[in-house]
């Protein structure tokens, strides 16, 4: 049994990874942590409870940071509707958040079991970052960590440098980024191109005709807009599930490579590009596995496969 | 038709685009120096020189020399800015290019003179002289153009085009992950380069990592046995060797060449209209910043070659140096 632990800004993409890890057998997830990204991270808890609660599933979800460590906070509603989760006002979830607060359940779920936990992070890296001030050694405990963020010296989402996980908070992205965690980046440019979810897959997964299904079209309807009309893709971009995707299975990702990958934090123009030193003209240690490809029909069969 | 009477009819109809280069030679500056000069679409008017590939001193010889090489010490020669705007020069990049800019190959002592101004006066003077028909083809750090543009904006307007070899737009850099070497050197001389109103084309790796010349295309041509050729074979071991060692390549990216080509034969090209920023500080220092998504809204203010016939410009580049 492999066991996750989850950090999320919970908005509709995020929502559909969960959902994904929660109904892949022989994953376990220990805990779902909330962070200020997407929404503000009261809206992003009660997104996350209200998709445990879909997956009949009870996972204890942790509240966490509700602002960046240094910058603004910067919300995503053009991206994932006011609520994010396409404006549809869904009930108020019927389990309330723990008390503990989520950089303390991340340094407890992973030095409690060391070695053992998968870190899989969905949104702006502030409550890791805190974390790992507040216990460095997690760095060394956690298994392996599988960050959807950044873009490698690709095209941006929100800035065109910057993927917006990053560009958020870029300092707690440098914090983490450099802590000696076994990081798999997963950058932005693996949902887009033919991995988005065209008209003709969105229909076969409304064919589905489960909750899971009906669940993850009609949350991400203001996204799918925003990826048509604002993005110009050909359907709708999921960076989460596809991130947790890769997390799942690892063989996702046909192309890894070990590179410096360095956070720009003290310019505007380029706020939060990870700059990956592919050519490694920088001369320094590989510091993250970079995701360079992955095997897209499989990332959709994956996806498929816990919607059914 | 044939290079050497499409010569004579292009300068009978008056045809020749008159360009002022500005450069740092550089190996492959030469390179592209000697294309422009065997091209009869192009009228070379004037080199600047800039610090660069090596320092100010040294690139102001070697553009003498490299004249003086095609008999050519008609065109006039004016030396410039020998560090960029707000920066130390960055040293000689002998790595690269040898420890004289031209592959450690000396040459005579050049007998011409340099233009008695300095280069960003004598831009200005050469487009005030001419309003609306010189392109500027830059194959260096910017510092004398911004300069330029400092002691008399309305060039922007006065000028035919700028055309510059530079910049990254979505591959990765040369000099850091994300950066082009000629961006890099001078940010803030791009930067006003960028945001001025003129017509702009960036020739950047983008393409011309795409243009390689390899060992069996450089040996056809110096089997074409001219001057020119004989020349540009002495020069270019060091630089084969840098890209042996940085890229495996057995033979090397054509940058300098390619953006003279770009003025010779645009339709080689593919290009792309897109609004531009230069970085100019932190860890992404001299990245072109392409806003391919439209996400600031704003007007487009650079052509930016985005793929490239590369066997259209290596026949070219064979074709015009043997003939």
């Amino acid at each position: 049994m492999r066991r996750f632990l989850i950090d999320t800004d919970t908005a509709s993409d995020d929502a559909v990874a969960i959902l994904m890890a929660l109904r892949t057998p022989g994953i376990h997830v220990e805990a779902i942590t909330t962070v200020s990204g997407n929404v503000p991270v009261e809206q992003g808890t009660k997104n996350a409870l209200n998709t445990v609660e879909l997956c009949g599933a009870d996972v204890p979800v942790y509240m966490g940071m509700d602002r960046p460590l240094l910058r603004e906070p910067s919300h995503a509603y053009f991206f994932h509707g006011d609520d994010g989760m396409g404006g549809l006002q869904l009930p108020p979830p019927k389990r309330q958040p723990e008390r503990l607060h989520a950089v303390d359940a991340i340094i407890n779920t992973i030095i409690s079991a060391p070695g053992e936990i998968t870190l899989v992070t969905l949104g702006p890296l502030t409550n890791v970052a805190v974390a790992l001030r507040k216990a460095p050694h997690i760095a060394r405990q956690v298994r392996e960590v599988y960050v959807m963020g950044g873009a490698a010296n690709t095209v941006g989402n929100i800035t065109p440098a910057a993927e917006y996980n990053i560009w958020c908070d870029p300092e707690a992205a440098h914090i983490v980024f450099h802590s000696g965690m076994p990081i798999v980046m997963v950058g932005w440019e693996h949902c887009c191109g033919q991995a988005v979810l065209n008209d003709e897959e969105m229909a076969y997964v409304r064919s589905l005709d489960t909750p899971y299904a009906h669940y993850t079209l009609d949350i991400n309807r203001q996204a799918l807009k925003a990826c048509k009309e604002w993005l110009g893709l050909d359907g709708l971009a999921l960076p989460d599930p596809v991130a947790m995707s890769v997390a799942i299975d690892r063989t996702i990702c046909t192309s890894l490579g070990r590179y410096y990958v360095d956070v720009e934090t003290a310019s505007e123009l380029t706020r939060g590009m990870t700059v990956v030193d592919e050519l490694r003209v920088t001369n320094r240690e590989p510091n993250i596995e970079v995701c360079k490809a992955i095997d897209i029909a499989r990332w959709k069969e994956t996806l498929y496969r816990t919607l059914r | 038709m044939d290079g050497l009477l499409f010569y004579e009819k292009s300068k009978e109809a008056n045809l020749a685009q008159p360009v002022l280069v500005d450069t740092d030679p550089g190996i492959d500056d030469a390179m592209a120096i000697l294309l422009a000069l065997r091209s009869p679409e192009l009228e070379v008017r004037a080199l600047t020189t800039v610090h660069g590939n090596a320092d100010v001193l040294q690139t102001a010889r070697n553009a003498r020399q490299i004249l003086e090489l095609a008999e050519r010490s008609d065109i006039p020669v004016a030396m410039g800015a020998a560090q960029p705007l707000v920066r130390p020069f960055a040293g000689v990049v002998d790595y690269v290019h040898g420890a004289n800019g031209l592959g450690n190959v000396s040459l005579p002592a050049p007998k011409m003179p340099l233009v008695n101004m300095p280069a960003a006066c004598f831009i200005v003077e050469q487009v005030m002289a001419a309003p609306g028909e010189l392109t500027i083809l830059t194959l260096g750090p910017l510092t004398n153009l911004a300069l330029a543009l400092h002691l008399k904006p309305e060039i922007a307007h006065l000028v035919r085009g700028v055309v510059l070899m530079g910049g990254a737009a979505f591959c990765e850099g040369n000099v850091s992950p994300v950066a082009e070497a000629n961006i890099y050197h001078d940010p803030e001389a791009a930067r006003m380069v960028f945001e001025a109103p003129w017509p702009l084309t960036m020739v950047g790796l983008d393409v011309t990592k795409k243009v390689v010349m390899d060992k069996p295309y450089l040996a056809e041509l110096q089997q074409a046995g001219n001057r020119f050729t004989q020349f540009i074979a002495s020069i270019i071991p060091c630089y084969i060797a840098y890209h042996n060692a940085r890229y495996q390549l057995d033979g090397f990216h054509v940058h300098d060449p390619s953006a003279v080509a770009y003025l010779i034969r645009p339709e080689l090209f593919r290009t792309q209209e897109y609004y531009v920023q230069v970085e100019t500080q932190g860890s992404c220092q001299g990245y072109t910043v392409v806003d391919r998504l439209g996400l600031y809204g704003q007007k487009p203010n650079v052509k930016v070659c985005v793929d490239v016939d590369a066997e259209g410009v290596l026949t070219l580049y064979k074709q015009r140096l043997t003939c």
